[in-house]
Parts: structure tokens; sequence; C-alpha cells
């Protein structure tokens, strides 16, 4: 009897609630804001106790982030971009150094521009850029925010590159599991047909014109200049491998391919408790308007039409959000 | 029935609102900060269509004031708890 009169005083509007639905009312309302407020906490607060129950679960292998850029790259008439070890290994070493550093960024906490991590697995290069992504699901899902993005785009359908390196890593940012995506791309010097000066000239050249005309390198962000044009006259000849030869399980943090995490997800988490509160609500307020215009019970009241529109925005917004961040 | 055709301009010109919000949302899924500008811009406009609404309609109360600010507040929270979720 109690639970059917608590429904009632909830969900329908009555005289025991001032003819509006409990959980219609401001008071209610106020309720879900704190318990979103109060779950967000946890969910910023639980990493730094160190239990580690987050994180995004992911399938992602090298071979597809190749096979999707190189398709995009073909819908645009460019040639495809050719998978190279060692911008491979390139981007392994910037994805290691951002989890050992914990930070997600182009350029580390200590200053460590993207480009040194080309020079250092020794690759020289012409051009240079670096797209990063990270809490993806799938593949897919990663290339189609890249090309959403109009910086990150650029990279991905420049004419200027010509090999690709990828590396996935599994690993813990900020005390959440997750999956990044270094996706480094590259012409090398020996590729280069144009006069060549020498190496430390080309690095002057880098330093002195953070942004250059013809860069397309980067993400805004993070003060990293979008495009690297430099030129040398040493060269590394670029040991571009067949794509089944990466496919091969890398050492240490980075990984071809990276099987699911059995962890909570912190967007999915948020997601579905948004998606039943605002479920709730536009069912609630249906009834109401429904009933108050049957019976024609009047009162001082928002549109009900404005508040299930508002809410069915909300709704649709939690519906189109995936998680996952690039950079 | 002459009530309800009186809210239709109202009606139109907020989901419109709406409709803009939701397109620049997809249009600009990769710019965090303008999603969240997009989420304000939207939660404004939805509280002063209510105010103007209810103005016009001589029905304008302090707990109606409320009930929009409030449902804006709780819109606004749950975006910004997904996107910085995300």
């Amino acid at each position: 009897m109690l639970t059917l009169y608590l429904i009632s005083h909830y969900f329908f509007p009555q005289q025991s609630n001032n003819n509006r639905p409990k959980l219609l009312q401001a008071s209610s309302i106020f309720l879900f804001i704190a318990l979103f407020i109060i779950l967000q906490t946890s969910l910023y607060l639980i990493p730094k106790t160190g239990l580690r129950v987050l994180g995004y679960a992911a399938n992602i292998s090298v071979e597809e982030v190749v096979r999707l850029t190189n398709e995009k790259r073909a819908q645009s008439g460019l040639a495809p971009l050719t998978l190279n070890s060692t911008l491979s290994n390139a981007a392994r070493m910037k994805g290691e150094d951002m989890i050992n550093k914990d930070y997600w960024a182009h350029v580390s906490p200590d200053g460590t521009e993207p480009w040194k991590f080309f020079t250092d697995a020794g690759y020289q290069y012409r051009y240079a850029g670096e797209n990063l992504a990270r809490d993806f699901s799938n593949p897919s899902s990663a290339i189609d925010a890249w090309m959403a993005s109009p910086t990150h785009k650029d990279n991905m359908l420049s004419s200027k590159y010509q090999e690709i390196g990828i590396a996935v890593l599994e690993g813990d940012l900020a005390g959440v599991d997750t999956t990044l995506i270094v996706q480094l791309f590259g012409t090398s010097l020996s590729a280069s047909t144009q006069a060549s000066v020498p190496v430390a000239h080309a690095e002057e050249i880098t330093e002195e014109i953070p942004v250059i005309v013809e860069e397309e390198v980067v993400p805004l962000e993070p003060p990293v200049e979008p495009v690297v044009v430099a030129q040398a006259e040493e060269s590394l000849t670029p040991t571009a491998m067949p794509l089944l030869a990466l496919a091969k399980p890398p050492t240490t943090a980075g990984q071809s391919a990276v099987s699911s995490i059995t962890r909570i997800s912190p967007f999915n988490a948020t997601r579905n408790i948004s998606i039943i509160v605002v479920g709730l609500l536009i069912m609630v307020f249906t009834i109401d308007g429904i009933l108050v215009a049957r019976k024609r019970i009047p009162r001082v009241a928002g549109r009900t039409f404005a508040h299930i529109s508002f809410l069915g925005m909300i709704l649709a917004i939690a519906l189109i959000l995936r998680a996952g961040r690039i950079l | 029935m002459k009530k309800h055709a009186t809210h239709i301009p109202h009606y139109l010109s907020l989901i419109g609102i709406f409709a803009v919000g939701l397109i620049g949302f997809l249009l600009f899924s990769y710019d965090r900060t303008f999603q969240i500008a997009i989420t304000i811009a939207i939660a404004i406009s939805y509280v002063v269509w209510g105010l103007v609404h209810h103005h016009i309609h001589k029905d304008l109360h302090l707990s109606v004031i409320i009930e929009y600010v409030v449902v804006a507040a709780l819109g606004l929270v749950i975006v910004f708890s997904l996107v910085f979720s995300t």
C-alpha cells in the first residue's frame, strides 16, 4: 500500500504532491544534480586512492589503423603511406614516455618535443607529424575522430608524408588504465629530392619557425609546432616493413593489438546513469503532461513540452557521445 | 486550441535552438571546449526562452523560473560529466 502511494506520489500529479509529481519537483532534481556531482567526484578521486578499477576496454590493431588511414587517403586520391618500423619505434618511444611520465600532450612536462623521438629512433625526417588518441574502443572511432578535426585530418591527408609509424600501448594515465594510439607521419631525408643542408641547420630552422607555412602537423592545443620542415644531407634508409611484419607483439608497452581490459569505464558508467536519469524524467514529464491536460488541472508550472525537448536533446547528446580523446 | 496554437511559434524556435546545438555538438565532436560552450549557450537559451514565453503568457512566477533553472542545471551537469569523462 505504501509502495503504491510512493509510486503515485513520485510519478503522478495528485493532491499529495500539489499536482506535480515529486520526481519533477526542484528538490528531487537537485538530488539528481548532487548524484552526478558525487559520481564525478568519486571517479576523479578513485585513482588517487591507488585503486585500479577504472579503465577503458579496447581492441585496436596497428594494421587496422594503417589500413583505415590509407583508406581515407585513397578516398582523397592520395598515395598510401608505407609502414616504417623505425617510425613505429619512434611512436612506441613516445607512447612509453607519456605513460612513464604520466602526461597526455605533444610536449612532455620536461619540454621534450615529439620530434626528438623521431631522431632518437634513427629517423631523419624531412617532414614530420604526430597524432595522438586515447580511450577509444576501436580503431575506426579513433580514425573518425581524427578526421573530424581539421588539424589532425590535415596530417592524415597530407601529400608531404610518405611513411607512417603506429604504436598502440596499454598503460596507466592519471590512475586510469587506457589504450594510447600514437600515429607518426614522416618523409625521410633519403626520400627527399630537394637540395640538402646539414642536419644541424635543419633543426635550427625548426626551432626558429615554430609554425611553418607548410606545416600540417598538428593538433592545436599544446604548444607544439604543427609541422616540421627539415632538410639535411645525411639520411637514413627507411626500413619499410610489410604490415604483417609489424603485427608481432612488441616488447614492453608497445603492442600491435590490445585486448580488452575488464575495468569500469568512467565514460560508460556516466553515460549509462545519464541515460537512465534523463529517460526516467522524460517519461514522468510525459505522464504528467498527459494527465494534467486530460484532467485540466490548473497549476503554475513550466511548459512540459519545453522540458521534454530540452531533456530529449540531453539524451541525444548522451547517445551520440563516444569515449575517446584526440590530441 | 487557440492557446496551443499561440505556443507553436515559440516551440518551433525552441526546437530550432536545440537542433542547432545538437548539430554543433556533432560537427565539433573533436573540440571539447566548443562542446562545453554550446551546452552553456543552449542551457541559457532554454532558461531565457522560458522567461520570455511565460512573461508573454503572463504566468511567470518564481517557481516557474526555478523550474527552468534547475532543469537547465541538471542538463549542464550531465553533459559536463559526459564530456569530461570521454
